[in-house]
């Protein structure tokens, strides 16, 4: 008896939680994306916020787990045909492989069809998921990579922090935030940095080279890497220089290690996304406060590419919740929706006229880190280099990329291991290219 | 006085052996209680013990919920491989035909197949039936256990003829005599397939990693793993989730050891 | 009379023998049913599939023949994950029979207090993979971990561990046999208990002291078990996933990107589910000679005695 109590129970409980409350008259609209922590809850609010101002439309935002598994996911889905939702958050690096699916509604046909001025948008984004001259998503939260430093350790160590740094310059601020006790033993790095792709990447566009051929993929469709350039080479040897003197905290791939060597003061400068901004912020909490540079560049800056993830819509779905879609992301790309995304994260807005806000010129004061990234995307030449390498495969090349930096950590020249891994990442290229070969 | 300090010894020996294998458990322990300001303090114990990160952990994640997937999933796992086992293992032990000892056989050469060898074609079968994303998935394939069918089949092989007989000459079937003999004596030997199936279950980790997509259909196990990316910076908090999704199995291991160790060395050695 | 007397025996067991069958299509049915599906088809089906090519989101399958086997032998880093997970394996399995031996020894037979230690052996049955990677993650934490704590108290150099792909692999191997000696330890001390207690006595009579003993009688008869104990590890290892997703992710370096791991990347996240449909099947076979061998030692023990 007490067991049945038991099993009734249990099932009354599943079913209360995946029976969706039958709203009348509202239009669910699935919603995927990839950010999860502070970043997440941000997310969550803004979706509660939307839910909340209207009726007619309810959007159900499931957290997919990172980039990668939410392409993933979504590429299962669409294999099998079903369970794929409305809405999906695809990284950047994801946009040539969702143009090749055929399995998205072009957004700019959309923009037009509903009378939304796609010219509102920041160039840069713009430029970045516009493909084939049509924009197939639309961006949402954008980003670049900043020089993150530590204050308190500046002036301990007496070193001025400059708005500009070429890597020589770069190497020899390191070196010099370093502490080394006695005996040869690091006390305090003077960088934490970890191995991600996205940084090299970010390197050489800064630096005026291309990270895959006919101009970044942007002319026609990429059918090689070039990531083997010198900036690359430049900026991997000296990585694993900073590791092997110890001048780098050995925090290899993991991002979050990199973030925490920063946040207990063992490291006095990080290399991270704009978009951890605020959650650096809020866990360094008063232990000292952050000041930030523009990422830095071989010889002559050119400008980065921007980072982050755009929103996409699938087809397969009725009108009406197609509709439904269309009026959420449009509210997610909203000037008000943007100043608080921005100022809750450090993303920078992707539309013009949040910049001239007063709550964003109000945000700015209180953490003047969030105009770094503004003006350093302001500040970048437009062109196809920094528009950002398109090519399929990309996750996938990603990983040589990052297992190549891990070699160079190891001791392999930069060169070398750059060149193995742009032998393994053509290969995947070229594969990939025949998949979709018409 | 010799024997007196051998014994000594040995406590002390087996002690230090325990302890360090429990060890990076007591790590766990540790971080978990600690207040954010005290997490890279690398002290033995929490210098300021507070049990806020068991309440952000619960606040912050349906932790329950997970637990709750679980265990639902690992009850119907066991459920199902129990009656299968049953039902199948009492046909090949008892009914004596060509058929059966065919079947039996291929069953045995089953069980050389390693499961985590299949799990890409299954994935595949089962996002063609759209199943991604349902208890089914997660369910469903294995509640026919080949190991599970092996050990009931053995046992009931082992039972006496002559109680059978008797039933038979009573005008039993083979439904009755499942129901009414078979099974009550095998009890001891099903508790210890259910103990066994449950952790095997409760512990699956690359299956619904690859199945499940929603939050409300994921396990502890893969919980774990959205909550330490997520917090990797607030290591108390990764530690108290964990600790939590530790408890049940823990407990359980406490309460029903004997089933356990004897699932585990059933399943695993007499075969 | 005595002619319709037999006729009517026929029937009845007529009757019976269909009543039978009937029963027994019943109760095996279900089961066979599932396990045809779940079992024996996703395993045609990787077969199959591995001789096929296919195009974006598995359209277009081609059938292609032996392409993608000639692919993984001819490529350096198939080879290099094949042996990673043997290296894996190599270390996993004795370690975690010394450690799981070593408890079993002191636990086998009854003394004051002997409920307590076999709880905390068998301890790490019931932590989930998933519970005991963030545990250790924590423990070896270069910064803050009590391991690189203990390192230097004896005055050796901190490591990172996890972070470096000469220590990664090695480091994972640990985790997993700690994960492992709850398991191990259960099978040896159930087998242990299983040698007669008098042939210690006899040998007490004889006068051999313990080590004697061991040598003599323990080792002897502990052997088969633990042979197959090992090979049991060792095949569980073989397959290990989770530890690696929680902590490496096959890095760095691809220095724990083992074969298990490499089928994940490829099917999930380079998607090449051909690819590594063919590299499973190879996992596969290679898995099957591995407990055909463990099955016929099985039987060879099982005919000694």
């Amino acid at each position: 008896m007490k067991k049945r109590y038991l099993a009734f129970g249990l099932a009354a409980a599943l079913g209360a939680v995946s029976l969706t409350t039958a709203q009348s008259g509202r239009t669910t609209v699935t919603f995927w994306y990839a950010l999860g922590g502070s970043i997440g809850e941000q997310i969550e609010g803004l979706v509660k916020t939307y839910n909340a101002s209207q009726e007619k439309i309810t959007i159900k935002a499931e957290y997919t787990g990172n980039y990668d598994d939410t392409l993933n996911k979504l590429r299962a889905g669409l294999q099998a045909g079903k369970g794929f939702p409305n809405v999906v958050q695809v990284y950047d690096v994801g946009t040539r492989f969702m143009v090749d699916s055929e399995a998205v509604i072009p957004l700019e046909d959309v923009a037009k069809k509903n009378g939304f001025d796609i010219n509102k948008f920041v160039t840069q984004p713009r430029n970045y998921y516009t493909v084939d001259g049509k924009m197939y998503s639309l961006p949402f939260n954008s980003s670049n990579p900043l020089l993150y430093f530590n204050s308190k350790a500046l002036a301990e160590s007496n070193v001025e922090q400059r708005p500009l740094y070429t890597l020589v310059q770069l190497e020899d601020t390191i070196k010099r935030l370093t502490i080394k006790d006695a005996s040869g033993k690091t006390t305090r790095y003077g960088i934490t940095w970890n191995a991600d792709s996205w940084f090299v990447e970010q390197f050489g566009y800064n630096s005026g080279y291309a990270y895959c051929n006919n101009e970044n993929g942007r002319k026609t469709r990429a059918t090689e890497t070039t990531f083997n350039n010198p900036a690359a080479i430049a900026f991997l040897d000296m990585m694993g220089r900073l590791a092997k003197d110890g001048y780098a905290a050995p925090v290899g791939r993991d991002g979050t290690a990199s973030l925490n060597t920063f946040v207990n003061g063992q490291a006095a400068m990080y290399v991270s996304s704009t978009a951890n901004l605020f959650g650096a912020t809020r866990a360094v909490g008063g232990k000292f406060p952050i000041r930030t540079s523009f990422y830095p560049f071989l010889k002559e800056r050119n400008g980065v590419a921007v980072g982050g993830a755009s929103l996409w819509m699938l087809k397969g779905f009725p009108q009406i919740e197609q509709d439904g879609a269309w009026d959420f992301i449009k509210w997610m790309v909203e000037p008000s929706t943007q100043a608080r995304w921005h100022l809750g994260t450090g993303y920078f807005p992707v539309i013009q006229g949040v910049t001239d806000r007063l709550d964003v010129k109000q945000g700015q004061v209180k953490n003047n880190n969030f105009v770094t990234a503004i003006r350093q995307l302001q500040t970048s030449k437009s062109n196809s280099t920094s528009a950002g390498c398109l090519m399929g495969q990309f996750t996938e090349i990603r990983t040589y990329v990052v297992s190549a930096w891990e070699e160079v950590l190891k001791g392999k020249p930069a060169k070398q291991a750059l060149e193995e891994a742009k032998v393994k990442s053509d290969a995947a290229l070229t594969r990939y290219n025949a998949t979709v070969a018409k | 006085m010799n024997k007196t300090l051998a014994r000594v010894f040995f406590y002390v020996g087996i002690s230090v052996f325990a302890a360090l294998l429990v060890l990076p458990l007591l790590t766990l322990f540790s971080v978990s209680f600690r207040a954010d300001a005290d997490v890279y303090n690398p002290s033995f114990f929490p210098p300021h013990p507070t049990i806020e990160p068991y309440q952000i952990a619960l606040e912050k994640y349906p932790l329950l919920r997970f637990l709750l997937n679980s265990f639902v999933i690992s009850s119907l796992v066991t459920a199902g491989v129990l009656l299968i086992s049953s039902c199948t293992g009492y046909a090949l032990a008892r009914i004596s035909s060509r058929v059966t000892n065919t079947v039996f056989a291929l069953i045995v050469g089953l069980l050389l197949v390693p499961g985590e060898v299949t799990f890409l074609p299954l994935y595949i079968m089962v996002n063609r039936l759209g199943w991604v994303d349902s208890y089914f998935a997660l369910t469903l394939p294995f509640i026919a256990s080949p190991i599970g069918i092996f050990l009931l089949r053995q046992f009931f092989k082992s039972l006496p003829q002559e109680l059978f007989d008797a039933a038979r000459l009573d005008g039993a079937g083979h439904f009755r005599m499942l129901w009414h003999i078979a099974i009550p004596l095998a009890m001891p030997a099903l508790g210890a397939l259910a103990a066994l199936t449950f952790l095997g279950t409760w512990n699956m980790y690359l299956w619904p990693l690859v199945v499940t997509n929603a939050e409300s259909l994921r396990t502890a196990q893969i919980a774990l793993r959205f909550i330490s990316s997520d917090e990797a910076v607030r290591y108390n908090i990764v530690g108290a989730a964990a600790v939590i999704i530790l408890l049940p199995t823990l407990i359980a291991f406490l309460i029903a050891q004997r089933a356990f160790v004897r699932g585990i060395a059933m399943g695993s050695l007499k075969g | 009379m005595e002619r319709s007397l037999r006729t009517n025996t026929t029937n009845r067991q007529n009757l019976r023998i269909r009543k039978d069958w009937l029963e027994m299509m019943v109760l095996l049915s279900p089961g066979l049913l599932l396990l045809f599906v779940f079992v024996v088809l996703p395993t045609v089906e990787a077969f199959a599939l591995s001789f096929q090519r296919e195009g974006l989101l598995g359209r277009n399958r081609v059938f292609v023949g032996l392409e993608n086997y000639i692919e993984i032998f001819k490529s350096k880093e198939n080879l290099q994950s094949a042996w990673q997970s043997l290296y894996f394996a190599i270390i996993v399995a004795p370690l975690e029979i010394v450690l799981a031996f070593a408890a079993a020894l002191l636990i086998a037979r009854p003394f004051p207090g002997v409920a307590v230690y076999r709880t905390l052996f068998f301890l790490t049955t019931a932590v989930p993979t998933g519970v005991a990677a963030i545990a250790w993650s924590w423990f070896l934490n270069p910064q803050t971990g009590w391991a690189n704590w203990l390192l230097e108290r004896f005055g050796l150099p901190a490591k990172t561990w996890l972070q470096d792909s000469s220590t990664a692999l090695p480091t994972l191997a640990v985790i997993t046999a700690w994960a492992g000696v709850g398991f191990a330890s259960i099978l040896l001390t159930a087998g242990l208990q299983q040698i007669p207690e008098d042939l210690y006595e006899a040998a007490r009579i004889d006068g051999a002291n313990g080590w004697q003993q061991f040598c003599s009688i323990t080792i002897p008869l502990i052997s088969p078990t633990l042979f197959l104990v090992t090979l049991l590890v060792f095949l569980r290892s073989l397959t290990a996933f989770g530890q690696i997703h929680l902590l490496t992710q096959g890095g760095p370096a691809d220095s724990s990107m083992v074969w298990i791991y490499r089928i994940y990347q490829d099917a999930f996240f380079n998607f090449r589910q051909t690819y590594a449909a063919a590299q499973s099947v190879l996992l596969f076979l290679f898995l099957l000679l591995l407990a055909l061998l463990q099955f016929r030692l099985v039987g060879r023990k099982v005919h000694y005695e």
